[in-house]
């Protein structure tokens, strides 16, 4: 057995090696294109070990994920009314038909993008043409995006791709314009601030003038009132007067007179100038008071 | 395949080891018995070895810690001369170090990914794993419960703006400035690794493309104010369903608005806009303080007028009742003796008023016409302010001795009509 050891150890070893040279494993991830001197043998979709024959047959592996085209720059885009918008988008797209798509880029990842870029310009450019700006940017994106898809799509099945996605990305307007847009907003704010200081100004001066309102009306009601009330004051107190001088009229006005006349004369800087045949010098001149008549 | 791997490079390196440290073909192939060079079989064996540690191993996604690969196991240096008994043993050694070479860890933020022969099977949980050595199984570690962010428009902090990511345009076609970040993470490790070649990037693609097509929908004022957080789940949801149609394997867990502004070069009209918002609250406060003054103070006003009414009303009843019951005494015992008590008031009264003012006494009847009155030196003199009063040139009888005299009507005489009115007012 010791020494059947080496060669059970060598055969073990050319196993290996033959079978290394002729089993292959295709991970979830690929395709595997078996080729025969340069012809393509077999198409291998599934996972798993496979078989080819060395040397005379070899393997290529194409991607079978989602793979991501995103344009680095994006691209001038004219809508419908002659507006220019920068756009960039992704495409996700897929390798289905690793035959096909072998015979139309050579497996190329590089060839095959610039491909797909030229259909998906192409169909970007129509379908913005057809479009206003604001169609593309709010109003009819997804739309676009959807109709991206199918037509990129039924073109990419042709080089065995399948178009899993197409994105926008920016849509925006180009620089110059975006200057104009920046204007445009800075009046539409100072329109709004305008308008609402104005509207302040406006609104205040109503609070104001209602308040002065309803002070007039305040101090003019109590003005009313007071009045009323002093009116009441007065008919009272000319009642009363009326009630008491109307016993005699005659005294009340002789009575009321002297009253006036002392409050009248009551102080030194008035001058009277009189005349000594008034009644009330009657008896300066004689005790018999002969003025008197 | 996973050329972005950074360890391949010195996964390389222990390539290249092997290969220095093999036989540099000192000729021993005399000794050989397999046709084949057996050199070259080891070293193809090596060279797989430390490519399924190498290549196949790789750790993906963020973090390294994906354990268990330390190079390909070191094969031992021999000749072929010692081949002979050492070779069992030498052969049993390896397959032990060969089925080892299937031990992995995963940690307890990972899963393990497990493909047989290239074909998923399985999602291993934490712990130390094992599967079948290479070439019949691989394994790939994914970091799970990381959560990763993604941010748009800005790196790092909100200062740091990356415009072209950050301006879109909105329904009303303004152009504003949006600054979020989309933390996700993984739901589907299998997904993960098997559906798209950089699935993460995918996040970035799906986040900007949401973000502006919702923004493009919306109305600016919308956007910058009252409909942030809605702007923000709505873009959740349609990030997660892109994702979800590329089976990305990956779960979005929130998207933060980091910043919604107007772009700088109108940020000062927006400003002035708020303000002018402000403004206007100002004004009308500055309003309302205003009718806060003055109405309080008309009631005051009002207050006081009708106070002041009152007052006067009681004061004329008062003075009426007091006057009244005064002379309704006096003339009680005036009637009684009406002659002699109208005399008497009468001059009383007069003693009164004469012996109060300064009096000159003329006789006009003897100086014919010509008199000459220096009424202002006795005003002087009478130590008064100076007004000329109560000036009766000739007055006829008792009856002109008063303030009433309605023949004597000059300006200064009425304004001491009036004054000596107020006075009796008083």
């Amino acid at each position: 057995m010791r020494d059947k050891l080496p060669l059970i150890g060598g055969a073990l070893l050319v196993i290996i090696l033959i079978a290394s040279a002729s089993l292959f494993t295709v991970d979830q991830r690929q395709h595997a294109m078996v080729f025969q001197l340069g012809e393509i043998k077999e198409v291998i979709d599934e996972p798993g070990l496979k078989f080819k024959l060395p040397l005379i047959q070899n393997v290529r592996y194409f991607d079978k994920r989602i793979l991501t085209m995103d344009t680095a720059e994006p691209e001038r885009f004219i809508t419908s009314e002659k507006k220019n918008v920068l756009v960039d988008h992704f495409v996700k797209w897929r390798i289905v038909d690793p035959r096909l798509y072998y015979e139309s880029v050579a497996g190329d990842e590089a060839r095959a993008r610039t491909r797909l870029t030229q259909t998906v310009n192409a169909g970007l450019r129509e379908e913005f043409g057809r479009r206003t700006v604001h169609d593309v940017v709010s109003g009819e994106r997804e739309l676009i995006m959807d109709q991206m898809r199918e037509r990129a799509d039924r073109d990419a099945r042709t080089i065995g791709v399948q178009i899993v996605d197409v994105r926008l990305k920016r849509v925006d307007l180009p620089n110059e314009v975006s200057e104009s847009v920046y204007r445009r907003m800075e009046a539409e704010r100072k329109r709004v601030a305008n308008e609402l200081r104005s509207q302040g100004a406006a609104e205040a001066e109503k609070i104001r003038a209602d308040a002065d309102r309803q002070r007039e009306v305040i101090v003019a009601e109590a003005y009313r009132s007071a009045q009323q009330v002093k009116g009441e004051g007065d008919a009272k107190a000319t009642a009363i007067y009326a009630e008491a001088f109307g016993k005699n009229p005659s005294f009340y006005s002789f009575y009321r007179s002297l009253e006036a006349y002392r409050a009248s004369f009551a102080g030194k800087e008035d001058v009277l100038v009189v005349d000594p045949s008034s009644d009330f010098f009657r008896f300066m001149k004689d005790a018999g008071g002969s003025v008197r008549n | 395949m996973s050329l972005n791997d950074p360890r391949w490079g010195g996964q390389g390196g222990d390539n290249d080891r092997d290969r220095n440290d093999g036989q540099r073909g000192d000729g021993n192939r005399g000794n050989n018995q397999g046709p084949p060079d057996l050199e070259e079989v080891w070293r193809d064996f090596n060279q797989r070895l430390t490519g399924m540690f190498g290549g196949k191993r790789q750790n993906r996604g963020m973090g390294g810690g994906g354990g268990g690969g330390d190079g390909g196991p070191q094969l031992p240096n021999f000749s072929f001369k010692q081949f002979g008994g050492g070779i069992g043993a030498l052969l049993a050694l390896a397959g032990v170090v060969w089925l080892a070479s299937g031990i992995y860890t995963v940690d307890a933020n990972q899963r393990g990914v497990v493909l047989r022969l290239g074909e998923y099977v399985q999602t291993t949980e934490p712990g130390l794993r094992w599967r079948l050595p290479y070439p019949f199984e691989t394994h790939e570690i994914v970091d799970l419960t990381g959560v990763r962010t993604v941010e748009v428009g800005y790196r790092g902090s909100e200062r740091n703006k990356v415009l072209r990511e950050s301006l879109m345009l909105t329904d009303d076609e303004n152009i504003i400035n949006i600054q979020f970040a989309v933390q996700y993470v993984l739901k589907s490790p299998e997904n993960y690794v098997f559906n798209n070649r950089f699935p993460d990037e995918s996040v970035a693609q799906a986040a900007e493309t949401a973000m502006r097509e919702i923004v493009g929908k919306s109305r600016m004022d919308f956007v910058l104010y009252e409909g942030r957080e809605e702007i923000a789940a709505t873009a959740h949801d349609l990030m997660q369903r892109i994702l979800d149609r590329y089976e990305t394997g990956i779960q979005i867990s929130r998207v933060t608005m980091q910043n919604a502004q107007p772009p700088e070069q109108v940020q000062a009209a927006f400003d002035d806009a708020v303000k002018a918002g402000q403004d206007r609250e100002r004004q009308k406060n500055e309003g309302e303080a205003y009718a806060n003054d003055v109405i309080p103070r008309a009631r005051g006003t009002a207050s006081r007028l009708i106070e002041e009414a009152n007052a006067y009303r009681e004061r004329v009843v008062a003075n009426a009742e007091g006057e009244a019951s005064r002379f309704n005494q006096v003339f009680a015992e005036y009637s009684r003796a009406p002659e002699v008590t109208r005399e008497r008031m009468y001059i009383e009264t007069m003693q009164e008023v004469m012996s109060n003012t300064s009096k000159v006494m003329i006789d006009a009847k003897g100086n014919g016409n010509l008199l000459f009155l220096p009424l202002d030196k006795l005003m002087q003199q009478a130590g008064g302010a100076g007004r000329p009063a109560g000036v009766a040139p000739e007055p006829q009888s008792a009856a002109a001795l008063g303030s009433n005299a309605p023949a004597l009507a000059s300006d200064p005489r009425n304004r001491d009509l009036m004054r000596s009115r107020e006075r009796g007012e008083r």
